[in-house]
């Protein structure tokens, strides 16, 4: 295993009941200082697979190495040089600053360095005000951030977070986001699980797609975005409904658009995807003014790593695509 | 100075787990027993019905002995907590093995017991007159302790690695503990009166074991059935052990009712 790479897997699987997989044949590699998101539906086998590489649960084939080591035979010394924060809340029975010093004396962290790191973290995750209360008093959003902040109490060189900005306030979720960035940056490789397609964008160098146990593709967010159709989003808008002419209009965008999949056309507005929008638009605008319109509004944009995600999960890909306009939901 | 693993365990189940005003209630409990039922039972129980002489005499080893049943339970709960709160979980992808985790548990269960035992000793002095201790009594009672509290937690352990509900766990471990308690020789002995198939359940019970061997190393008179009674209890505890290390390794600790 080259030095840089922190986590490989080859083929790794894991079956809760014989022959009945939970997530199989997965390949994945990360590199130190990157982040790597597991995307996927409920139940595609995300937490699994942290939970495998976490050691929870022994692989039921194919293998996997963390930093070098075997992690069936790893044992605490690899555990040792990992941080999880895990999808289940788990807490001690003691106020939120003895949690965090509690957990740091449990990692062997010093007391004087448990204490300073206690009072960064306080203030990192804002939990000044309910420093002395007990976990089950705090509201949902001050445990998930007692959780994650509790496990920074440690040095590490690899972090696991299976969902940790579940049920988190925009502006907690962007200091805790901008803080692991951070981390990232000085060497810390991360694996982040997330529904949350815009901040796997935001945060991941990488995004990995599982559907039903099985690991999709992985690349960058721009790269799935492109592999999905390489089609950019386009919306405009005339100044009134194009009515009778809308026919002709939607037969000529079928004709001369490429992978096109047109979406809402109600009214003076109409979007599309297609991979030559440029064309389009000279197209669309030099159509207007002939037909007695104009165009009042005109809108460019990448797709979505959401509109990726649906591509690749639903089947609606440039593979199994089947070209014909597709009505968006 | 980093204290080893298992060190770190078990002064995080103190400070995490052990509410102070259960402890006291864990810790007078034996003590309110023996002041209680000690003196209200001494009507109950003619004068020369038991070995030791007095009601008190008999009854304050066999409370004594106790003390790992209590030991045992702490354990049991201890782990259904964690399990509850995914505490195990956490401290499963630390760096400790499971095994550390186990034995910090009974580790605190035992440190709990003796703490009980000491407590039960004081509060049992103003009350009996028992024949001072030698080393060889004292070492029995403490092994003994030791051996029937290793065997109680890791019991109970083991059956709560095989759970998923708590309420299964609580009730499975009362029904355990009012059976350990009033079928064994802790309040009451046995004698030629005892009807045959209650005697036959009382040897049943590692209890009535413990209790003998204590029993009988603080009135000085030890002997080959104690040897033997602290040999089964010693097998026993390694069974048991041996059950609850299977069923941390291969227990999922993943969430719980």
């Amino acid at each position: 295993m080259p030095d840089d790479l922190v986590l490989r897997t080859v083929d790794l699987g894991y079956a809760y009941v014989p022959g009945r997989f939970a997530m199989r044949h997965l390949d994945l590699e990360l590199r130190r200082g990157e982040i790597l998101g597991l995307l996927g539906r409920n139940g595609a086998g995300k937490t699994t697979t942290v939970r495998v590489l976490t050691t929870l649960l022994p692989p039921t084939e194919g293998t996997a190495e963390i930093l070098g080591s075997d992690i069936r035979e790893g044992g605490p010394r690899l555990r040792s040089r990992i941080g999880v924060v895990l999808q289940t809340e788990a807490f001690d029975f003691v106020t939120v600053e003895r949690n965090l010093t509690l957990y740091a004396f449990l990692w062997g962290v010093s007391r004087e360095s448990a204490k300073a790191r206690a009072e960064e973290m306080i203030e990192l995750f804002e939990l000044q005000k309910v420093r002395s209360r007990k976990p089950w008093a705090l509201s949902g959003g001050e445990r998930r951030r007692l959780q994650v902040a509790r496990e920074l109490m440690h040095d590490m060189d690899l972090l696991f977070l299976d969902e940790p900005t579940a049920g988190l306030d925009a502006v907690a979720r962007h200091r805790i986001l901008g803080y692991l960035k951070e981390r990232a940056r000085k060497g810390l490789s991360i694996v982040f699980t997330t529904h949350i397609m815009h901040e796997a964008d935001l945060l991941c160098d990488r995004i990995a797609v599982l559907h039903e146990g099985k690991l999709l593709r992985t690349d960058t967010a721009q790269a799935l975005k492109k592999a999905y159709t390489g089609a950019r989003r386009v919306t405009i808008e005339f100044d009134r409904d194009p009515g009778t002419s809308r026919t002709a209009l939607l037969e000529l965008l079928r004709e001369r658009g490429r992978g096109i999949e047109i979406g809402r056309q109600e009214g003076p507005g109409l979007s599309f995807r297609s991979t030559n929008p440029e064309e389009m638009v000279a197209l669309l605008t030099s159509w207007a003014p002939p037909h007695g319109l104009s165009v009042t509004r005109l809108d460019v944009r990448e797709v979505t790593l959401e509109e990726a995600f649906l591509g690749l999960v639903g089947g609606h890909g440039p593979e199994e695509g089947t070209g014909e306009l597709v009505e968006e939901p | 100075m980093r204290l080893p693993s298992l060190l770190r365990l078990v002064v995080r189940n103190f400070v995490s787990n052990l509410d102070p005003l259960a402890m006291v209630i864990r810790f007078g409990q034996p003590a309110f027993l023996v002041v209680v039922l000690g003196t209200m039972f001494s009507a109950l129980v003619p004068p020369g019905t038991v070995a030791a002489g007095s009601y008190m005499a008999f009854l304050v080893p066999g409370a004594i002995a106790f003390q790992m049943v209590a030991g045992g339970v702490i354990a049991g709960n201890l782990f259904w907590l964690d399990r509850r709160w995914s505490m195990v979980e956490q401290i499963f992808v630390g760096p400790f093995r499971r095994a550390e985790y186990l034995a910090a548990l009974v580790l605190t269960a035992l440190l709990f017991s003796l703490v009980g035992v000491g407590l039960m000793i004081l509060v049992a002095i103003p009350f009996i007159h028992l024949p001072a201790l030698t080393a060889l009594d004292l070492a029995v009672i403490l092994l003994t302790i030791a051996m029937g509290g290793l065997f109680f937690a890791t019991f109970l352990i083991a059956i709560g690695t095989r759970l998923r509900s708590a309420n299964a766990y609580f009730t499975i471990q009362s029904f355990i503990q009012l059976f350990l308690v009033f079928l064994s020789t802790v309040y009451y002995p046995v004698s030629a009166k005892t009807p045959r198939l209650l005697a036959d359940v009382l040897y049943a019970n590692p209890l009535t074991y413990a209790a003998n061997a204590v029993r009988d190393a603080f009135l000085n008179r030890l002997g080959t059935t104690d040897v033997l009674a602290l040999g089964i209890l010693s097998g026993l505890s390694l069974v048991t052990f041996a059950l609850a290390a299977w069923g941390f390794r291969t227990m999922d600790p993943g969430a719980v009712q």
